[in-house]
């Protein structure tokens, strides 16, 4: 590569870069294969997922995909998991950047506290947490709600959404604001109308993660609802934990897609912010 | 900036404090805490009062009829936890799957960086590539290696076979279970220390490693010397970022092998679970949850110091 280094020195170090490169395609073929597995099985007849050994050439259907919509709530159980990952996310992203702003930029007694204290609360499990929440929510009758369900999320949502953010605005030069404020700016304007603009690519990315958290969350959607608001992930439970039938590959396959495909076409399109938002959360932390 | 200090005699130290006035400094402070209340008063809320409501029904004996918590019991609730041995038992097998899947993940997600990260035209599809497994819903991952790892059908047994090995009854052999649901595991989260990884070797100055091989330092001695000790920082909060994601285990083991077979896999947020809504017992599970909290808290606050005590180190 180098062309001053000697003959020997190159082939070897080509030699090496050749090895890393397949070595890299490697390692992404195996982690890919279960995806491509699930999707590949989704498409299956019943005869064709029960085989030794296993079948990679078959005539594809979308006889699962069709009896399981029909059969099951599905459609009702992604309209919730819509619902209730948008709706937390935004109102957690509303919370947590303003929190994350005042940690990062606002002078404020006691606040380094709070804030310890919120960055802690990312360590608590959710299941010290399901236990009073249902009780409570049984109690107010407000389980089986999405609004039980949004602000539940709003717990693990708010402190993740205030720590990359309060990241991504220490890393603004702090000129922005200091000069929009002595311009006669309040500081909602200056939030607003200069820092925001600008944060734009962090709160995409935090939005985006904050969403995929919610749509895949389990815990708290099994605890807290059973009927009318309940989500997608709950169902896959349900079908993966069927010990009377067994479970039903080609509904957890047919599901399982539905469930991850939208997330990975939404992930891959922002990729470039992903990948930045994810960095910067856990270098500046 | 001059302009200002002459014209209105405040001294604006970057976070706009003017003194003019009492009026004028209570309405700024209002202003400034306006931003963190919203998020104190939904976590205040939804998060310190169910943990103080788990606190107090740990200390009380637990009504089915009205469903909340009856009479002061003390510490009867901590007693029957901790004489439990099934409690015991979920702890150990947590702890099992923390200390072998972590070290497993961070060292993976660092050398798997490293390959991806060679120089040549498909680099930046083996990045974007390995967000998927990331996004992948944990029960969704639970679920489909479930099937991948059917004694019978699975396709992992099948190519094993052809190698010589198996078939291995992965979910009836308790070693076996653990090994599924760490691989697993890995498999979903290995991607996303890749990413962070992927970063941090990106950031890496370019010139100490120009300078260690001017000075004819094998590879070997470039990584242990001049690579680890930059990394360390950035390994160090992965590790705990990780961490703090991994003690809320919860999804896969209920997709892949619901804590079985016996309780071989029953991480402790499943156990829980399974005495606070599959036998109701609402009391010795928040006592549960409290001691699983109390363990949680005092080893995050401990990798968090060590992590800030490592950046100053190196």
């Amino acid at each position: 590569m180098n062309a001053r280094s000697g003959l020997s020195y190159k082939n070897k170090s080509v030699l090496g870069h050749r090895v890393r490169i397949l070595a890299g395609i490697v390692v992404s073929i195996v982690f890919l294969f279960p995806i491509y597995w699930m999707v590949l099985t989704s498409f299956k007849q019943q005869v064709d997922i029960f085989t030794n050994p296993p079948r990679f050439l078959f005539t594809p259907t979308i006889a699962t995909y069709v009896e399981y919509m029909k059969r099951a709530d599905i459609l009702a159980r992604i309209v919730n998991t819509i619902i209730v990952a948008s709706s937390s996310a935004l109102f957690s992203m509303v919370v947590g950047t303003m929190a994350g702003y005042a940690l990062a930029r606002i002078r404020l007694k006691g606040a380094q506290t709070v804030g310890l204290l919120i960055l802690l609360s990312r360590g608590v499990p959710p299941i010290a947490l399901a236990v009073p929440m249902f009780l409570v929510a049984r109690k107010l009758g407000l389980t089986d709600k999405h609004i039980t369900l949004i602000l539940a999320y709003s717990t693990f949502l708010i402190p993740y959404v205030m720590w990359l953010m309060r990241s991504f605005f220490l890393s603004l030069p702090k000129e922005l604001e200091e000069s929009a404020m002595i311009d006669g700016c309040s500081r909602y304007g200056a939030f607003f109308k200069i820092i925001l603009p600008i944060s734009l690519p962090g709160l995409l990315s935090t939005l985006i993660f904050s969403m995929i958290l919610a749509w895949e969350e389990l815990l708290f959607a099994l605890v807290l609802t059973n009927r009318h608001a309940s989500t997608i992930p709950v169902a896959i439970a349900g079908i993966a934990g069927d010990s009377v039938n067994g479970a039903n590959w080609g509904a957890l396959t047919a599901v399982g897609t539905i469930t991850v495909v939208p997330v990975v076409v939404f992930a891959l399109l922002v990729q470039k912010w992903l990948i930045k938002g994810l960095a910067d959360g856990a270098t500046k932390g | 900036m001059a302009v200002t200090k002459v014209s209105d005699g405040a001294v604006p130290d970057g976070l706009g404090r003017a003194r003019s006035g009492i009026g004028r400094k209570s309405a700024d402070l209002v202003a400034r805490w306006s931003f963190l209340m919203p998020s104190i008063v939904v976590l205040t809320v939804m998060l310190a009062y169910p943990i103080y409501y788990t606190i107090e029904i740990s200390f009380a004996s637990f009504d089915l009829s009205t469903f909340s918590a009856g009479e002061w019991v003390g510490w009867a609730n901590y007693e029957e936890a901790i004489g439990d041995y099934r409690f015991w038992d979920s702890l150990k097998v947590t702890l099992v799957y923390l200390v072998i899947a972590l070290p497993l993940q961070v060292t993976l997600g660092f050398g798997i960086a490293f390959l991806i990260n060679a120089e040549w035209w498909g680099r930046s599809a083996l990045r974007a590539l390995f967000i998927i497994p990331m996004v992948v819903a944990p029960v969704v991952a639970g679920g489909m290696w479930r099937m991948i790892l059917d004694p019978l059908w699975g396709v992992m047994n099948y190519w094993l076979g052809l190698v010589g090995i198996g078939p291995l009854d992965w979910f009836g052999d308790p070693t076996l279970a653990m090994a599924a649901v760490i691989m697993i595991d890995t498999w979903r989260w290995t991607p996303f220390i890749v990413l962070i990884a992927t970063a941090a070797l990106l950031a890496l100055p370019k010139d100490v490693f120009e300078a260690a091989k001017i000075d004819g330092a094998n590879w070997w001695s470039t990584l242990w010397s001049v690579a680890l000790p930059l990394l360390v920082p950035i390994i160090a909060a992965t590790f705990v970022i990780r961490w703090l994601g991994a003690v809320k285990m919860f999804d896969i083991v209920l997709a892949a092998t619901y804590g079985g077979p016996g309780k071989a896999t029953s991480v402790v947020n499943l156990f829980i679970y399974e005495e606070a809504f599959r036998s109701l017992r609402f009391a010795e599970s928040a006592a549960m949850a409290v001691i699983v909290l109390a363990l949680t808290m005092i080893l995050t606050g401990f990798f968090l110091y060590g992590s800030r005590k490592l950046e100053e180190l190196f």
